[in-house]
């Protein structure tokens, strides 16, 4: 079973995301910060029309903050009803994981990653770690 | 929707679909009956019918899918029925089974147990009574399983519909690669260009094998809704002709010709009389559209100004402006007059709710239910409902004493709850919820909450609805206050910009009072600058825009945070706050030369802006993910820019600071 993949970069490490969760990938030139948010919550962007909240996920996963480039992404997910992007520091490439290429990550990699990393993969000569979209977003409901 | 919402929401389900299920059987027993007696069945199967349709959209609305499956395959069974006047003859044995199908399932659900899903023999054996030959044969559209698949019941829906009212369904398949991509054609590029020449409806991305003209193995198919030809969605996509296929609908089940032929997509536009139902979200598309108006109407209106400042003759130009104005702002109303629901179909199914709690906790209640003749949006109602369910539902559960304590008391056995609603003036809605049970106990509330007694109304509401408070222990019984108070006020204030309040006296009842707006979505509204952003307030939060002229501010020595001063107004200290410096993005001081002043239940309070822009009508959509849904921001709008500026909630931010503060 062959499934698309989503590769993206933050601070140097490569992630990727299952392409159907993928709803859409922009380049960024800066969000509405909405006071009061979670620190990782870069703000909000309008997409078609539609005004989604991105997640800088380098204040996600605790890394150090960077300006953003020519290169920055948002990568729109679709988590059940909601839409959110998430700020990657590039994003460009579609690629193709095989079921048997995933394996658990390491105890560490999930500890650390506060189970943002649902697996990690080999994909040629690369470490890729597979992000599960519904925990960086959170799982807070809808009207919750 | 919260779970506490939820189970509200069920136990109003529960009573209502009961009642539904009981006048099925009735009415079928007696279409029955009357066909045996050789009669004409006609009312009881209309009346079948309407039982079965609100069967199906209550519990879509709770989501009890089986009991949706049944009762969609009964009510299309019986609108045929009803629209060709075949008696139901042997029929009636199956729509038996159906309803006990239905009632098991619902039993399920009101004991917690998991719903079964609906007999797939059942449903086969509803559907070839062969009736509906409308909306329910999607057939597969033409599409392999590959696509199919990836459809949800709802995008396959959306296209079949398309199909039945003559619109062209076709799958587009664009294959990105870099010849394209020089060309400026990537996915993004080609929604956008098909999204001009129709409705999208899904966009799946495939692994395809790589070739040359699929150097990355990826290629999306794009299913949409137009009336645009084949050739024109090739050149838009840049793909050729052959990437274009037609869905196909599916065909009819030979339809005994004699059939009326069915009116015009009865799923979603249901007519009765002169009414017309249609779903909320196609008014919302109405008022997005209009939102795009509004924006270039204000555009132009800038570039006129600007025109005219050049020395330029703008006059014929800005009688057009303003002609159109005035031609906006009318379909404005009359938009938002067809989202308007009566407050008293809104509130229809509370006495329901009631009859079904009253029995679950064996107390008598008397409802008094005047709804008025008020109107309110939609977005208001959905709203405000549950928030009134609970009001309802505490006062039921908790305040009002069992029989035996009432009549000790020297009252009438059964309790009273009284629900009425009034318009304050054009835009406010009251609605009371009163009781004449026993009143809150304030000195155990306090006790509990390990606080000080209340001393007034404000403080006793701010203990109930203290977040987690309220919602602790909710055995408790003799205090009166209930449950949900908090969900309560966040509903009624927080995402409502309105007011919450409560009178109670020991031995004679509570009565607790909510005020909102009528309609929130299109407001005028005052645009500034602070801390280098631009902002938006709804102009009816604002009492007054004000001069912070130095010597009129005072810097009493003890301020903290992003107070900064207090200003006297006409002998009033009003305190006056940094707005950055509350949202934290500076040190507080830096604020600009004039404020906006709002009152909170009287009290004034004023923000510091750096800029006033103007005043502007401006669209508001609700911020609905939890990631940015906070107190304070009630949404955002679009000012021509593409960006989503805020719309302030000044009066629940005065309320932080109130908080921040120490006090109320």
């Amino acid at each position: 079973m062959n499934t698309l993949y989503v590769l993206f970069s933050v601070a140097g490490t490569e992630y990727v995301l299952p392409a159907a969760d993928v709803v859409q990938m922009e380049s960024f030139s800066g969000a509405t910060p909405v006071p009061g948010t979670a620190p990782f919550v870069a703000g909000l962007v309008q997409m078609r029309g539609k005004v989604v909240p991105v997640v800088d996920l380098r204040a996600r996963f605790g890394l150090p903050a960077a300006e953003p480039t020519i290169d920055s992404r948002v990568v729109v997910v679709q988590v059940g009803e909601r839409t959110v992007g998430l700020l990657v520091d590039s994003a460009r490439e579609v690629i193709r994981l095989r079921l048997e290429d995933l394996e658990s990550p390491p105890d560490i990699v999930a500890q650390d990653g506060a189970g943002f990393v649902s697996s990690v993969a080999r994909a040629g000569q690369r470490l890729v770690m597979v992000i599960d979209p519904s925990k960086v977003v959170g799982e807070e409901q809808l009207d919750g | 929707m919260s779970a506490v919402d939820l189970k509200t929401f069920i136990t109003g389900y529960l009573a209502e679909v009961e009642e539904h299920l009981r006048m099925a059987e009735r009415n079928l027993l007696e279409a029955e009956r009357v066909e045996a007696a050789g009669g004409s069945s006609a009312r009881q199967v209309r009346a079948l019918f309407r039982s079965m349709h609100t069967i199906k959209g209550l519990s879509a609305m709770v989501g009890v899918e089986p009991v949706v499956d049944l009762a969609h395959e009964m009510e299309a069974a019986l609108r045929v029925a009803d629209r060709s006047g075949t008696p139901l003859g042997g029929a009636v044995d199956l729509l038996v089974r159906g309803l006990r199908a239905v009632e098991a399932r619902v039993r399920a659900l009101a004991s917690g147990e998991a719903v079964p899903p609906a007999p797939a023999d059942l449903i086969d054996a509803l559907a070839a009574l062969g009736l509906d030959r409308l909306g329910a044969e999607v057939g597969d559209l033409g599409l392999p399983e590959d696509v199919r698949s990836r459809l949800g019941p709802g995008e396959t829906q959306e296209l079949a519909h398309g199909l039945a009212r003559g619109r062209r369904a076709v799958r587009v398949d664009f294959v990105p690669n870099p010849s394209r991509a020089a060309s400026g054609l990537n996915i993004t590029a080609v929604r956008e260009r098909l999204g001009r020449l129709g409705d999208l409806v899904k966009v799946i991305p495939m692994s395809v094998p790589r070739s040359p003209e699929a150097p990355v193995g990826l290629s999306f198919a794009v299913l949409m809704l137009t009336g645009a030809a084949d050739a024109e969605i090739a050149e838009a996509a840049g793909m050729p002709l052959d990437a274009v296929s037609s869905l196909v609908g599916a065909q009819p089940a030979a339809a005994p010709a004699a059939l009326p032929p069915p009116a015009e997509d009865e799923e979603e536009v249901e007519l009765r009389g002169e009414v017309v139902r249609v779903p909320v979200a196609r008014l919302d598309d109405v008022l997005d559209r209009l939102s795009v108006l509004v924006v270039s109407r204000s555009r132009i209106a800038r570039a006129v100004a600007e025109l005219a400042s050049r020395g330029v003759d703008v006059g014929a130009l800005s009688h057009v402006v303003q002609e159109s104005t005035r031609h906006l702002r009318d379909l404005r109303a009359a938009i938002m007059r067809a989202r308007m629901v009566s407050l008293a179909e809104l509130l229809e199914r509370v006495p329901l709710i009631v009859r079904g709690l009253s029995r679950t906790v064996g107390k008598e209640i008397k409802l008094d239910l005047d709804a008025g003749r008020a109107e309110l949006d939609k977005a208001v109602g959905e709203r405000l409902f549950p928030a009134v369910v609970h009001l309802v539902r505490n006062a039921v559960d908790h305040a009002i004493e069992p029989a035996d304590e009432r009549e000790r008391a020297g009252k009438p056995r059964a309790g009273h709850i009284r629900v009425a609603c009034h318009e304050r003036g054009q835009s406010q809605l009251e609605l009371q919820v009163i009781d004449d049970g026993r009143g809150i106990d304030q000195a155990a509330l306090a006790r509990r909450a390990g606080r000080d007694e209340p001393r007034d109304p404000e403080e006793l509401l701010a203990l109930l609805t203290e977040v987690g408070l309220s919602t602790r222990d909710q055995a408790t019984t003799t205090s009166g206050r209930g449950v949900g108070m908090d969900i309560v006020k966040r509903v009624a204030v927080d995402q409502l910009g309105g007011e919450l309040m409560v009178a109670t006296e020991r031995g004679r009842g509570t009565a607790f009072t909510i005020r909102v707006p009528l309609s929130l979505t299109i407001v005028d509204a005052f645009c500034f600058h602070s801390g280098e952003r631009t902002y938006v307030v709804p102009m009816s939060m604002v009492d007054e825009i004000v001069e912070l002229e130095p010597d009129r501010v005072h810097r009493p020595p003890a301020l903290a945070g992003a107070l900064v001063g207090l200003l006297d107004r006409r002998g009033e200290a009003i305190p006056v706050v940094d707005l950055e410096a509350w949202f934290a993005r500076r040190p507080a001081g830096g604020g600009g030369r004039k404020a906006i002043l709002v009152r909170r239940r009287g009290r004034p309070l004023a923000f510091t802006v750096d800029r006033m822009l103007g005043k502007q009508e401006v669209v508001v959509r609700p911020l609905e993910d939890p990631l940015v849904r906070v107190p304070g921001v009630s949404g955002t709008t679009d000012l021509g820019d593409g960006r989503p500026t805020l719309v302030l909630d000044f009066l629940a931010l005065g309320g932080q600071v109130r908080a921040a503060q120490g006090g109320p």
